[in-house]
């Protein structure tokens, strides 16, 4: 958005040149108002709007139409993405095998943990659906994409022998029976 | 998850399978002491000036030099036991030792300075009665033995026969001894037990009888027990009914001359031209004294008196071994080694000082425990505010600040003397260890290990250094006693002494006596222990304690009925309560019965079960329980496919050895039986036909491995039995032999062991989660740690997947013994009786004591030290790294924080 006020001056611009050589100094040789001034300035200092302008942009009742649908559209990809992720995440699983060494066991992290964190993050999703007129269909289909997910990865480590599903992942806290009867004795000394 | 840390063992397992120590790790943690054993002869070696050896022959057939500045072993040659190797006499001339080995069988000459054997001799046989060196015209270049009936000549410098004759009237006369005077004769000296001496003279050159005479001498019965020949024929007989000492010139055999004496012990010595006797008189309770006499006149020597201290805690003197040299001047001199009743030997100089002592008991233990050293002073303090009871805030205040000074006080004394140690060199960092500042270290690695040994002496030594701390000789020990040593009380009831129970039976009469001792310091304890009529059969140490933290002692008479130790009210209360809970079980080898009892609350006894072994066909060899003090980790094994295979851990099952009577190859046999004690119900039961003893066997959790000699295929083998319950637990939260409906599972493997073995016993750490190793000691003097997991019965003969999942060893039927497997390296240790092993306070960690002739201490681990940083772990590297990326990270936030700050300004 150009300012209406620094239309005339052919300034030397001092900021905003990316590549620009910084100068000590600077001067300008046009009259009126620098740029920076102008940039903070603009639009309520002394200069005159034309008849008929208004400061309000007028909308654009013929584009909201398809504006709508491309707000929608854009939540639908939201929604849905980690749906289409999943067949991307078998396809990693089966690759990666079920051999435990660091690359599965990374996969099988970051499968886990990032619907995981998608799920930690709901709200901020749901404000990003609030646009939308199908929200709690995008938002329940967003959730049910991530718990796939989660599902998926859950899956993978149980394949993989991770989950303390067996009874001897349990061994170890099995407490020694308790002794009822006391014993002794030897042969005759 | 179960399949992850599998991996991770399964790396570490792969990684790290060296069980040997590394150079530098040598003697660090691990001691060993040699010993002799009981000394029968001895003989100080004089043929030079300068020598200082001392010659010693033992009766556990060992033969030995050791030096007589500082009492340590030269060489040792360990022969055979039993009468094979028993060693008969000692004679040295010069360089030259020979021995007579197993009743006149051998003779055998050593070279002194290195040890090395010059020749060996296979004598005819005959019953071995004396042997002589014999010399002429100033060589000494034959020897002569004595049997029951021959007399022989040999070569001094192979060993070859010259002559052998036979004895006179050898019916009638006892021949027993022989001399050489230097003149070309040779003096067989017989006896008529009181009646009179019959001399025979030979000839040196071919053997033919010169002359023939008999002297009176009604008191003589026998002559090694009471003569000696000394220096130019003079026969020296002491007469111990009458005190008086005998002579008799052999040259002139005239009559015996009597001179009277006031004597304990008595002892002949040469030096030089010059024959002296040592006698030892008692001076008082404490003291005897111990004079010269010069041998030819009987006079006293002036000025050789020597003061021996007996020690309070040793035996009484038993011999004296002189040695007698020339000083300067001319005089006499001598040292003298004095042997005890508890088979000490004590090496003293004039006028008395002790130059050396050897605790020759050592070499026979017989049984022995490790005892938790008491905690520091500081420790102590902390235990007792927390053991007393609260008496107001403020003197409880008041006493923890002052128990806090003196910890404080103490961690400062400490910080000290590790200054105070780092400015000396090491090598002359001494830890002199001494009862006083004995204490437990941070991870319970040093133990006071408490001895029994068969003459009746028990020693105290600290398990770090293998200093003996303390010993007491219990006098009045039978010959063939039965010692039993239980741990009453342990070091952690502080105000409570600690308390070890030894139980000795006379197996003649039956009779036992109980010692109740502090096991820390070695002091017979306060308590006194309960007067035994009756014969006792057995003990039982119950987990029961009454108020002074004693565990209670049951000890069972030939009636069957039980005593108990200590019998107080509360012990008795205890015991009532509890009494339909405690069986027993005794085994009689000699009928043939196995019987199982339990108590009555009145103290009497009920028998509950009997299991008869026919004692024609077979007899019992050993029965083995669990160690009470065993832990066991994991109720279970882990399968390939991730179930669980339930351990059947019954900690009453008794594993019970028989052998058959019959010991025809093809006929004998070995049984193994698998019995509750409790109930008497056999569990499992396996014969092995064609096979022998002696059977080796160990115990433990729920396994029993034993070893015997095949004889059909002459050789020695491993036989492992696993007992399982199964895949599902009947009860997991109480064991009761009484309701066991279901019999185990028995898995059986064997494998064939490439050398015969002397003892075994498995490793035992705090909590049993480390795996578990068997120590076996080798005839050869190794002991070797077979990992437990070679011995499985589930090794497969086939691998499949769910095998290499449970990371078994396929099956091979040789087990291998692999060099690095010796936890003792080159520190052979002979004859080993026994291996005693102890948890330590690190899980890692089990210490290991062998004892036989030698005692060996060291530390092993079964699974490596998970629990300790190496020795050789860079402290200096990893600390300088931290440090360089603590300093560069403040730095470079420091940089952050200006570059930030520049930013912001610009």
């Amino acid at each position: 958005m150009a300012s209406p006020g620094g239309q005339g001056g052919g300034a030397l611009s001092t900021r905003g040149g990316g590549g620009a050589r910084r100068m000590k100094w600077a001067l300008e040789l046009s009259v009126g108002n620098t740029r920076s001034r102008s940039d903070r300035q603009g639009g309520q200092g002394d200069v005159v709007y034309p008849i008929g302008y208004s400061e309000k942009p007028v909308p654009d009742t013929s584009i909201q139409e398809t504006d709508k649908n491309l707000v929608e559209k854009r939540c639908w990809d939201v929604a849905l993405g980690p749906l289409k992720q999943i067949p991307m995440n078998l396809f990693i699983m089966y690759m990666s095998g079920n051999t435990i060494s660091i690359f599965p066991i990374m996969m099988v992290c970051m499968m886990a943990w990032r619907p995981i964190q998608a799920l930690m993050s709901m709200s901020a999703t749901f404000k990003l659906l609030e646009s939308s007129s199908q929200q709690w269909l995008q938002g329940l289909v967003y959730l049910i994409g991530n718990l796939l997910g989660a599902a998926l990865a859950i899956y993978k480590c149980q394949s993989m022998g991770l989950l303390p599903t067996h009874s001897s992942d349990w061994l170890a806290f099995i407490e020694p029976p308790q002794r009822m009867e006391i014993m002794g004795g030897g042969m005759v000394l | 998850m179960a399949k992850l840390i599998l991996l991770l063992l399964n790396w570490i397992f792969l990684c790290c399978n060296v069980a040997a120590v590394f150079e530098d790790q040598v003697g660090k943690f691990d001691w060993r002491q040699q010993y002799v054993g009981k000394v029968r002869f001895s003989h100080f070696d004089s043929h030079m000036q300068s020598s200082k050896k001392v010659l010693l022959a033992s009766e556990s057939n060992v033969f030995a030099a050791l030096n007589t500045r500082t009492g340590e072993l030269f060489w040792r040659h360990v022969d055979k036991t039993g009468p094979e190797g028993n060693i008969d006499a000692l004679l040295q001339h010069g360089q030259d030792a020979v021995l007579v080995i197993g009743n006149g069988h051998l003779l055998r000459s050593w070279d002194i300075g290195v040890g090395g054997m010059n020749w060996e001799m296979v004598l005819d046989p005959g019953s071995f009665r004396s042997a002589c060196l014999v010399g002429h015209q100033g060589a000494v270049k034959h020897l002569a033995v004595l049997k029951k009936t021959v007399i022989s000549l040999h070569y001094l410098s192979n060993g070859h026969q010259k002559w052998v004759e036979n004895l006179p009237e050898s019916e009638t006369v006892d021949f027993q001894a022989v001399y050489s005077g230097g003149n070309g004769e040779v003096y067989a000296l017989g006896v008529v037990p009181n009646s009179h001496l019959a001399i025979v003279v030979y000839s040196l050159e071919d053997g033919e009888i010169t002359k023939q005479v008999s002297v009176e001498a009604p008191w003589l019965s026998s002559i090694p027990a009471s003569c000696s020949v000394i220096s130019r024929g003079l026969l020296t007989c002491v007469d111990s009914t009458t005190m008086s000492l005998y002579t008799l010139d052999l040259h002139l055999q005239l009559e015996m001359t009597q001179i009277p004496l006031q004597a304990l012990l008595a002892s002949f010595a040469t030096a030089g031209e010059k024959t002296v006797v040592a006698v030892m008189a008692p001076k008082n309770k404490t003291a005897c004294s111990i004079n010269l006499f010069s041998a030819e006149t009987g006079r006293r020597l002036l000025e050789t008196t020597l003061i021996f201290t007996v020690d309070p805690n040793g035996g009484k003197p038993e011999k004296l071994h002189v040695q007698a040299f020339l000083k300067k001047d001319d005089s006499v001199g001598y040292r003298v080694m004095v042997q005890t009743e508890d088979h000490t030997l004590t090496f003293i100089q004039q006028p008395g000082r002790v130059m050396w002592t050897r605790e020759e008991a050592l070499s026979d233990v017989v049984t022995m425990e490790m005892v938790d050293l008491p905690l520091t002073g500081a420790q102590a303090e902390l235990e007792g505010e927390f053991g007393k009871k609260a008496d107001g805030l403020m003197s409880m205040v008041m006493k923890r600040l002052s128990s806090q000074l003196i910890m404080l006080q103490a961690w400062i004394a400490h910080l000290w003397k590790l200054f105070y140690d780092a400015r000396k060199p090491r090598s002359q960092v001494k830890n002199d260890v001494s009862i006083e500042n004995l204490s437990r270290d941070e991870f319970n690695l040093q133990k006071m290990m408490v001895l029994v040994t068969a003459s009746g002496k028990l020693f105290g030594i600290d398990s770090k250094t293998g200093d003996i701390l303390w010993k007491h000789y219990l006098e009045n020990i039978p010959l063939n006693a039965a010692f039993k040593l239980m741990v009453q009380r342990t070091t952690a009831h502080f105000p409570h002494p600690p308390q070890c129970t030894l139980l000795i039976k006379d197996k003649d009469t039956g009779l036992a006596t109980l010692h109740v001792f502090n096991p820390i310091f070695g002091r017979r304890s306060q308590v006194t222990p309960p007067a035994l009529p009756q014969p006792i059969l057995q003990s039982l140490l119950l987990p029961l304690m009454d108020q002074d933290y004693a565990k209670v002692l049951l000890l069972v008479d030939d009636q069957y009925k039980v005593s108990a130790f200590p019998s107080t009210k509360n012990v008795l209360q205890q015991l009532q309560e509890t009494a339909s809970s405690i069986f027993f079980y005794l085994a009689d080898s000699g009928q043939g019965r196995l019987s199982g009892y339990r108590l009555r609350t009145d103290l009497s006894t009920e028998q509950v079960w009997e299991v008869v072994i026919p004692t024609e066909t077979q007899k019992i060899v050993s029965i083995k329980g669990k160690r009470s003090n065993e832990h066991v980790h994991s109720q279970g094994r882990v399968m390939g496919d991730r179930s669980v295979l339930y351990k059947y851990l019954n900690p009453n099952l008794l594993a019970v050895v028989t052998e058959s009577t019959d010991l025809h190859q093809e006929r004998s046999f070995i049984g193994i039986l698998l019995i509750d004690g409790v109930t008497g119900r056999i569990i499992h039961e396996a014969v092995q036909r064609k096979a022998r003893g002696p059977v080796h066997v160990v115990h433990s959790e729920n396994w029993v491995v034993y070893e015997y000699w095949s004889t059909k295929s002459r050789r020695n083998e491993f036989s492992v039995i696993e007992l399982y319950e199964g895949m599902d637990l009947y009860n997991s939260t109480v064991f009761s032999s009484l309701d066991r409906p279901h019999a185990p599972q028995v898995l059986q493997q064997s494998y064939i062991f490439p050398s015969s073995i002397s003892t075994m016993e498995a490793t035992l750490t705090e909590k049993g989660i480390t795996s578990r190793h068997l120590l076996v000691g080798l005839p050869s003097g190794g002991i070797l740690s077979l990992p437990k997991m070679f011995l499985d019965p589930r090794r497969p003969e086939v691998i499949s997947e769910q095998s290499r999942e449970e990371n078994l060893i396929p099956y091979a039927p040789e087990l291998i013994i692999r060099t690095e497997w010796f936890i003792n390296y080159n520190q052979t240790v002979s004859r080993v009786r026994g291996i005693y092993t102890a948890p330590s306070g690190l899980e890692s960690t089990c210490l290991v004591v062998a004892y036989g002739l030698d005692i060996y201490h060291t530390r092993v681990y079964p699974s490596k030290q998970f629990d300790v940083l190496k020795d050789d772990y860079d402290y200096m590297l990893i600390s300088s790294v931290l440090f360089a990326l603590f300093f560069a990270t403040m730095i470079s936030k420091r940089l952050a924080e200006v570059k930030l700050l520049n930013r912001a300004w610009r």
